[in-house]
């Protein structure tokens, strides 16, 4: 009898509200909340590879976030020569390169100085003189940020890099490289709403929500996705305002202020640092040329909000989107 | 009448014993019963547990990170932040929450809320947002 009363204990206590196919963690990594959440029967036996995948997005954090001095973004923003990036960085900076200059600089890696300016990095946002903007955009333009035989070379001495556009990305696609190391076949990892999606979610696509850019928390559409990156920017996330206008921190460098094409801008893409990047340049491109330019990479799709509302997309995703 | 020969047969020590795991089964149960996925939210800070409340019951409560003070509002079953004090108030902009899975975050100062659970399948029509 004691036996089955401890039985029936055991079987009454409250147990933890999870699902058992389901292991689910977050963390507090590159400015935002990272969660990575894996489908198995024994998700559990996957815990050791996302310590390692968080361990992996904090160092690469460390490495490219102009927040800590010694960063190697921050070190290469210097005045002075830093000659040993690490591959890492590189590979950064090469996407970087390969979308400024599909976007004709619309999209630029030498920002550092512009961003601080607007106060997007360090805080106390205002809207600075056209004086000092031209000032801050000195030596930008598509070629400012080479990458010669390893070593990184800047138009100017003092153009400091900002590779925002690209790290979460990157840094996301490190960590989902680690998990299918590990034998994960079916798992999202989500920073912030940039997403990188492993497999399907055990028999069926995944449903992916797109922000609705001007209702919080209602979706403009859902896509069904297997095994992709989605990224959105939109002028949503981070703005100040002033005098009633908003200024958003998608800055456009070719004028050094706010992009004013669009709304927002999904991309899906093999590679969330690819789609991080595509992103960015196609919402300063704005509609039209933000979709040119988007039908110059292959296996790319892209959905663009305009900034009157109006929603274009790439051929491939036309047929695919669903409507609430 | 098997169970009261049984019962007979007990001593007062083994009958306190079995009294008290019924008991405690009772108070298990009632509890499994009224506490659910979604019917909590859990707030971590740097990644240690520092509030739990009941979705049910309106209520708010002061924060304390890094930075300052992060006011939560509790209300008819959803999570909002009211006040913070970072910068680009990007918690605040989240809205609210009220399903299990979802979260809140405020990331300069540290503080994470979330509803444990994973939501239902179908409840909002997708599995996760890209903003």
């Amino acid at each position: 009898m004691l036996v089955a009363a401890v039985a029936l204990l055991w079987q009454a206590l409250p147990k933890p509200h999870r699902d058992p196919q389901q292991l689910v963690r977050t963390r507090m990594l590159m400015g935002t909340v990272v969660e990575i959440r894996i489908l198995d029967d024994d998700p559990d036996r996957f815990q050791s590879a996302v310590d390692r995948a968080f361990a992996e997005m904090a160092r690469l954090e460390e490495m490219l976030s102009p927040h800590y001095p010694e960063s190697e973004i921050s070190r290469l923003s210097m005045p002075q020569e830093f000659d040993t990036p690490s591959r890492e960085t590189l590979a950064v900076l090469r996407i970087g390169q390969e979308v400024a200059a599909a976007s004709k600089g619309a999209f630029d890696l030498g920002l550092g100085n512009l961003t601080r300016l607007w106060g997007f990095v360090e805080g106390g946002s205002r809207v600075p003189a056209s004086g000092e903007i031209a000032t801050a955009l000195r030596g930008v333009g598509v070629g400012d940020v080479t990458i010669r035989q390893g070593r990184v070379v800047k138009s100017r001495a003092d153009l400091a890099l900002d590779v925002g556009g690209v790290a979460k990305g990157y840094a996301i696609d490190r960590a989902v490289a680690l998990l299918k190391q590990a034998g994960v076949e079916s798992a999202t990892v989500n920073a912030g709403g940039d997403l990188r999606l492993i497999g399907d979610r055990r028999g069926r696509p995944w449903r992916i929500g797109i922000q609705h850019p001007r209702r919080s928390g209602d979706i403009l559409l859902r896509l069904d996705l297997t095994d992709r990156a989605v990224v959105t920017s939109g002028d949503y996330e981070r703005f100040f305002a002033v005098d009633g206008k908003r200024y958003h921190h998608i800055l456009d460098a070719r004028t050094g202020y706010p992009a004013t094409g669009c709304q927002s801008v999904t991309v899906i893409a093999a590679d969330a640092g690819l789609a991080d990047a595509l992103a960015t340049a196609a919402f300063v491109l704005g509609p039209e040329a933000g979709l040119e330019m988007l039908s110059q990479f292959p296996d790319v799709d892209g959905l663009l909000v305009a900034a009157d509302g109006e929603v274009v997309t790439t051929p491939g995703l036309k047929e695919r989107l669903q409507w609430p | 009448m098997a169970v009261t020969r049984l019962w007979a047969r007990l001593t007062r020590l083994d009958r306190a014993i079995v009294l008290s795991l019924l008991g405690l089964c009772l108070v298990g149960m009632l509890r499994t019963r009224s506490t659910g996925p979604g019917d909590w939210l859990i707030v971590e800070r740097s990644g240690d547990i520092v509030f739990r409340a009941r979705l049910g019951s309106d209520q708010s409560a002061r924060l304390s990170g890094p930075i300052g003070e992060t006011l939560l509002i509790v209300q008819d079953g959803r999570v909002r932040v009211e006040s913070s004090p970072c910068r680009d108030k990007v918690c605040i902009g989240m809205g609210e929450i009220r399903f299990p899975g979802e979260l809140l975050a405020c990331v300069p100062n540290r503080i994470l809320i979330t509803i444990p659970g994973v939501r239902p399948e179908g409840e909002v029509g997708y599995d996760l947002l890209s903003r």
